[in-house]
């Protein structure tokens, strides 16, 4: 089904313009060949190509981008069913809903919370990305309103989500131009909604229920001109959402069904669960999640599951190599020698700290490699740490000259001994003994006057 | 529905059962049939498909245990019959996971004491159980024969069996027929090794639960997931070294920063939620036991897995208020 570059490079003008942003018709053969590129990109295609190269080059789900500025995300580009086959791309964006009747304190408080909580783990940021406002109270002057009250406290992506065009409208007075999501078109009124989401540029949600018929919609939408589409499956329950988004993904990736080509939306505050429906949300295809604010638990854990999906596990997350203090160490602290594979680096620090004994960690570069395979491929061995020990200036960090090793890395205790001249005691293999040996083996060793 | 999701796939996970009840040569009210799955989780067509069972886990020595579980359940913990109980019938969970963690103490030698609290939570408790042996390969042997020789004829689930230490555990299986916890390192071809080394010495497949190893989240639980969704995939793929069931216990989710530094009113909560995420992602990559130490969390897990399932669905039903703004 998918063409090859140079198929694709005979069907394009070849004038080499770069309007594209490619510097030739060749490159951009070879990325709309990859799934990279839009065909649109291409302002002088004839038709003839343009309906031929249309459904097989573009990615196999479209990437849209929702709300302008700093807090905008793109969703979408995404190409297999698990991320162990390649990778994830673009997390889920993760939205509060609020509804337009409560009080202005009520959406103000939602939305400052959006715009300022930052959770960092690993050196990220992690945050919501936006509000949803809910024209509960049906009225086009309420709904208005509220969107105004969003918008004059933070300038972040939003859901409009009423399928009545007036309110719509109303609303799109205020944020028209910020390219908020349109939530939603249906088989009843998607020619109306076409038209509003055409003159604001707006992304539009379409909802049914059913891949049949949600395919049909998106079919229809698009011949009314609107390529920004996410799709709300309206799920029955959790296990009809897993059931659909699943099937939705597989025959988009596929390109078995091109119309079913979008990322898809999930209102988690429609399932009995939220937390349950979100974090399926996460784990299964979902791209703009939707939920009444979350508490704080609920939140940290939400945020940290689609971090640990959406990491790259091409690569190994990698800490920067150095001295890092766990507590404050004085000169006499033992130094704990370890590799910079994070996993590593948390789990070890995690026990070192509830030790309740200060300490340093002195983390090597070992590319990412846990402390057992490390030590199998060599990358761990007596140069790093020598290196290591004298780039990170351990010596002027304390008085004495004992390194602790990782239980693996025991046989290379005595080479380290001598390419470092320092004395090397060999700590337990599992970090969770390690609070064990600091107070039982190290307290009691030669080096703690 | 107008499309039917299909992947082509011929293999099935194989059964394996927990529990014995009377009829079946024990004392437990019930047993568990788990596994036969046929394609990804929750996508069964098939009703009768089992939902993920849901374990919690206790222990005969609390000096250890986490300090949000010993708050939370008070004096219980000191008596772990009591626990198990509770366990049972207050907090609904579907499975006890026994760990002995005398074992643990500094030369330890009173294997005869081991005997005596497998004996009491057996009768403590009707439901199936996992015991966790020895930590230490000197007294392995002498902790799984009497772990498997007290619990003879209820078809326990006996853990954990490694790649450098898994005859003893197995031996006891044998003579006893129970189960086995076969748990690697996070990667799919040491999961597929061991449970080789396993049939080599005689134990059958479906005497085996694969244990990937579960990471915390936030703490390397993506690669677990992965590893879990592998697993699975070449299960159904025919491979039938990985078509056993898969437990998961994220063990060290209440040791993790987040958890243990969060504010006195929020330690519950944060530890609940951290647990309920972990578990939800960890049954849709596949494992079918879940495995939790917090008392609330087994509840809404079980809530939750149960609404999968049958498909119950909007908002009527409310959720037990751990949610607000």
């Amino acid at each position: 089904m998918a063409l090859k570059a140079l198929d694709i490079y005979k069907l394009l003008p070849k004038k080499n313009c770069k309007e594209c942003g490619d510097p030739t018709c060749l490159t951009f053969a070879m990325k709309l060949a990859g799934g990279k590129a839009d065909i649109d990109l291409c302002p002088y295609l004839e038709n003839g190509a343009k309906s031929i190269l249309g459904a097989t080059t573009r990615p196999p789900i479209r990437l849209v981008k929702i709300g302008v500025g700093e807090r905008s995300f793109a969703v979408g580009e995404e190409f297999v069913l698990y991320r162990h086959d390649k990778t994830f791309h673009h997390p889920p964006g993760i939205l509060f809903k609020v509804s337009d009747t409560l009080t202005p304190e009520e959406i103000c408080g939602a939305t400052i919370r959006v715009r300022d909580e930052i959770f960092t783990r690993i050196g990220s940021d992690l945050r919501f990305n936006g509000i949803a406002i809910a024209n509960t109270s049906g009225s086009p002057e309420v709904f208005a309103r509220a969107v105004a009250t969003v918008e004059e406290n933070a300038d972040l992506p939003l859901v409009l989500m009423t399928e009545n065009t007036e309110s719509l409208n109303a609303a799109l007075v205020q944020v028209g131009s910020y390219q908020p999501l349109i939530h939603a078109a249906t088989t009843e009124n998607f020619r109306e909604m076409c038209v509003v989401a055409k003159k604001h540029n707006c992304p539009m949600v379409i909802k049914a229920h059913g891949i049949d018929d949600l395919a049909a919609l998106s079919k229809d939408c698009l011949s009314e001109g609107v390529k920004k589409i996410v799709m709300d499956v309206c799920p029955q329950s959790l296990g009809d959402y897993i059931a659909t988004a699943t099937a939705i993904r597989k025959l988009a990736i596929t390109r078995a069904v091109p119309d079913l080509g979008y990322p898809v939306f999930l209102d988690a505050g429609c399932l009995c669960f939220q937390d349950a429906a979100i974090a399926l949300g996460i784990v299964k295809y979902a791209s703009v999640i939707v939920t009444p604010p979350l508490n704080q638990a609920s939140s940290k854990a939400a945020l940290t599951l689609r971090q640990n999906i959406y990491t790259d596990p091409q690569k190994p997350i990698q800490m920067n190599p150095g001295l890092y203090r766990v507590g404050t160490p004085g000169k006499n602290a033992p130094v704990l020698v370890t590799v910079n594979f994070s996993l590593t680096f948390f789990t070890l620090q995690g026990y070192l700290e509830s030790s309740r004994v200060p300490c340093f960690m002195l983390i090597v570069d070992t590319e990412g490699l846990s402390v057992l395979t490390a030590v199998a491929a060599g990358k761990f061995n007596e140069t790093l740490v020598r290196d290591s020990v004298k780039k990170f200036n351990v010596e002027n960090e304390v008085s004495h000259k004992t390194l602790i090793i990782p239980g693996y890395a025991a046989p290379l205790s005595g080479r380290i001994e001598e390419a470092t001249g320092w004395k090397v005691m060999v700590g337990p293999r599992d970090a969770a003994e390690i609070g064990e040996y600091l107070h039982e083996v190290w307290s009691k060793s030669t080096t703690v006057i | 529905m107008g499309y039917n999701l299909t992947f082509g796939w011929s293999g099935k996970i194989g059964r394996i059962t927990l529990g014995a009840t009377r009829a079946e040569g024990g004392t437990r009210k019930k047993s568990y049939n788990i596994g036969g799955g046929t394609t990804l989780p929750f996508l069964e067509s098939d009703p009768s498909s089992a939902a993920p069972l849901v374990a919690l886990e206790i222990c005969d020595d609390p000096e250890y245990w986490s300090p949000i579980v010993k708050n939370y359940c008070g004096n219980l913990v000191e008596n772990v019959d009591t626990w198990a109980q509770t366990a049972e019938r207050v907090y609904g969970a579907d499975l006890i996971r026994l760990y002995l963690t005398s074992t643990r103490q500094r030369n330890f030698s009173d294997i005869a004491s081991l005997g005596k609290t497998i004996e009491s939570v057996l009768r403590s408790t009707v439901l199936p159980l996992i015991v966790e042996g020895s930590n230490e390969p000197r007294i392995d042997s002498e902790v799984f024969q009497m772990c498997g020789e007290t619990a003879q004829g209820e078809r326990i689930l006996l853990g954990t069996a490694e790649a450098d230490r898994y005859r003893s555990i197995a031996a006891a299986a044998l003579a006893y027929n129970h189960s086995v916890i076969a748990q690697s390192p996070i990667d799919v071809n040491l999961a597929k090794q061991l449970n080789i080394l396993l049939r080599e010495i005689g134990l059958p497949r479906d005497h085996i639960v694969i244990d990937p190893y579960t990471g915390a989240l936030g703490y390397g639980f993506e690669y677990s997931f992965s590893a879990m969704e592998r697993i699975r995939f070449s299960a159904l793929k025919g491979d039938a070294d990985l078509s056993m069931p898969m437990i998961s216990s994220a063990i060290d989710s209440l040791a993790i920063k987040e958890v243990r530094e969060a504010e006195p009113s929020l330690q519950d909560s944060m530890a609940v939620q951290w647990e309920f995420y972990t578990g939800m992602a960890a049954a849709v990559a596949g494992a079918e036991i879940i495995c939790v130490r917090h008392p609330k969390t087994v509840i809404m897990l079980k809530n939750a897995f149960e609404s999968i399932r049958n498909g119950a669905g909007f908002q009527e039903v409310k959720q037990d208020g751990t949610q607000g703004a």
